[in-house]
């Protein structure tokens, strides 16, 4: 569905130190650097594959989503989204795809979302059967019934996401991309869109391609993960084995009525020390092995074995070079 | 460019400002009331005017009301469909949100010059129209087919070639973010457009004639309408309004290049 090949994009970003004689020197000259956003970034996505797109700020996630959307042009490389070249921006590729940012809305402030759902019925030429069924089945899988005939400004963002989610879906785009849907939601919000949007790509079989920057987003929704870094792709593939191959540890939680004082190095590595407990980080095969000797040896209250958060993990690969 | 289906988004469009103006209704009564009073302050300078004299500029009483009705027809049209727009494209640029515009399958220039309308504004199109009928009454001249033919073409020749100049002046915002006070310059550039051209002297003449035309774009209309008309002024009006549409257009190209990075 989507084809991505050796993808390049540079900015020519002004370049001014601060202070007052600067300013005025910019006036007649300025300095350009160029930033390199995005760096060989090769990629293909399957038809119905539920992708998450992760990197810190600024590493590229949505320079990468914007050109694959069409709304910029590659400096060089290849893209092509269900057989056609985004850039092209042709109508096509339009009513194939559709795009949801987090952070900015695309409904009428003033009136009730029904309206911009109109607009759009209207602006992607939707026939009124269509129209009618697929709202229906969005009001329904969204829960829009109690919100489509207020106006948008009084409604919690939560609502106000929902809506955008049906606003974008109303043409039955065979792509999604959506960079940080859930931002700023509450955790009962978030848990609901995603649950949407798995909902919604089993049903479909929509192509979805998603930046985030709550791990609980990519851990519910994602089995592929795309990990960008200073512009360079430099992990894809499960998430599964992304844990693995960058923490081969399990996180030993160990509880006791009172702290024995000693040396906790020689069990594994301590990750904290805190009244009454220790967490240490040890090696995924000797674990359980760990874990026994310290029961054996200690008078503990409490002990627990688990994968280390996919915070720590993704982290780690951030910090890499490659993966 | 589907003609029917940009009908029916642009309905669209209206039904949906029509919505959004309902919200505020008390602003729309405020409105017509400063309609009103607006035609009637112009109709009350003009009275004065002629007080003194019998011509301005070589036109009479009944033309220069004409020229008034011309005038707040095309403000009105401006007000309707063009003001509301322009500076929302500085909003888009600034926010990011043209980004949505831009993923639409509709034309993007289409849609930032129309998106947006404030259809009481459209009173000051009836009301313009009312002081035509008024001017062509105290004239005593009934204007024939042609006459309103020709009227028709070079008003719209007016009007693609206002919405040209702004939308021109508002591409800009792609390189000059802040650019707010732009729509001022051609308010007072579209002043001038109220009174006869002949009533201006040397170098401002020379300039609203030539060089931003303000003039021509009302009183073209207003003389095709009082019979003053010639085939050849009408032809080169409607071929610079197409002139000037075909170079905004291009220039809104040009700008998208620019800002989706493109041959940038």
């Amino acid at each position: 569905m989507i084809r991505v090949s050796h993808l390049h994009k540079s900015f020519r970003v002004h370049r001014r130190e601060a202070g007052w004689f600067e300013a005025v020197r910019h006036l007649w000259r300025r300095d350009y650097r160029i930033v390199e956003a995005v760096k060989d970034v090769s990629f293909t996505i399957e038809k119905g594959e539920i992708v998450g797109f992760l990197g810190p700020n600024g590493a590229g996630k949505t320079t990468t989503m914007k050109m694959l959307a069409g709304l910029l042009h590659p400096t060089s490389g290849e893209i092509t989204v269900g057989g056609v070249v985004p850039f092209e921006q042709k109508p096509e590729f339009k009513k194939m795809m559709s795009l949801v940012m987090g952070q900015k809305s695309q409904l009428i402030w003033d009136i009730p979302p029904m309206e911009t759902f109109l607009v759009n019925k209207a602006i992607y030429d939707i026939d009124d059967r269509a129209f009618r069924q697929t709202l229906e089945e969005l009001t329904e899988l969204l829960d829009l019934a109690p919100l489509l005939d207020k106006p948008t400004r009084s409604l919690s963002l939560g609502q106000r996401m929902r809506c955008e989610l049906a606003a974008a879906l109303l043409h039955r785009p065979r792509v999604l991309f959506l960079d940080e849907p859930t931002i700023g939601l509450d955790v009962h919000t978030q848990e609901n869109v995603r649950r949407f949007i798995v909902d919604y790509n089993r049903e479909h079989e929509t192509t979805i391609l998603l930046t985030s920057h709550y791990m609980g987003d990519v851990a519910a929704l994602c089995d592929r993960v795309m990990i960008i870094n200073y512009g360079r792709l430099i992990y894809d593939g499960e998430l599964s084995v992304l844990t693995e191959k960058l923490a081969p540890y399990k996180r030993l939680e160990v509880r006791f009525s009172r702290l024995p004082k000693m040396n906790w190095s020689e069990y594994g590595e301590v990750a904290e020390v805190e009244e009454g407990a220790v967490v240490l980080r040890v090696a995924r095969e000797t674990a359980a092995e760990t874990a026994a000797r310290l029961l054996q040896q200690f008078e503990v209250r409490d002990i627990n074995i688990e994968d280390p958060p996919l915070e720590e993990v993704i982290a780690r690969a951030f910090q890499e070079e490659h993966v | 460019m589907n003609v029917r289906r940009y009908g029916r988004v642009f309905r669209e469009f209206f039904r949906a400002c029509l919505v959004e103006e309902m919200e505020y209704r008390s602003e729309f009564f405020g409105n017509v009331i400063s309609s009103f009073f607006g035609i009637g302050m112009a109709l009350l300078t003009i009275q004065i005017f002629f007080y003194q004299t019998d011509r301005l500029g070589g036109w009479t009483y009944g033309e220069v009301l004409v020229l008034l009705g011309v005038f707040n027809t095309l403000r009105g049209c401006i007000d309707f469909a063009l003001r509301p727009n322009m500076p929302r494209l500085l909003e888009h640029v600034r926010r990011g949100t043209l980004d949505y515009v831009l993923t639409k399958p509709v034309d993007s220039m289409f849609y930032v010059s129309f998106r947006h309308l404030v259809f009481w504004r459209l009173i000051d199109v009836v009301l313009g129209f009312g002081v035509i009928g008024y001017g062509l009454y105290v004239e005593r001249y009934v204007p024939s087919v042609a006459d309103v033919l020709v009227f028709l073409v070079v008003m719209a020749a007016s009007f693609l070639l206002i919405y040209s100049l702004w939308m021109m002046l508002m591409t800009t915002s792609f390189w000059v973010v802040r650019i707010d006070d732009l729509s001022f310059i051609f308010d007072s550039f579209f002043e001038t457009a109220r009174f006869p051209g002949s009533m201006y002297r040397g170098a401002v003449r020379m300039v609203i004639t030539y060089i931003l035309p303000a003039v021509l774009i009302t009183n073209t209309p207003a003389l095709a309408l009082l019979g003053k008309w010639s085939a050849r002024t009408a032809f080169a009006a409607l071929v610079v309004a197409l002139l000037f549409l075909w170079i905004a257009r291009r220039f809104w190209r040009f700008a998208l290049r620019f800002y989706t990075g493109a041959g940038g």
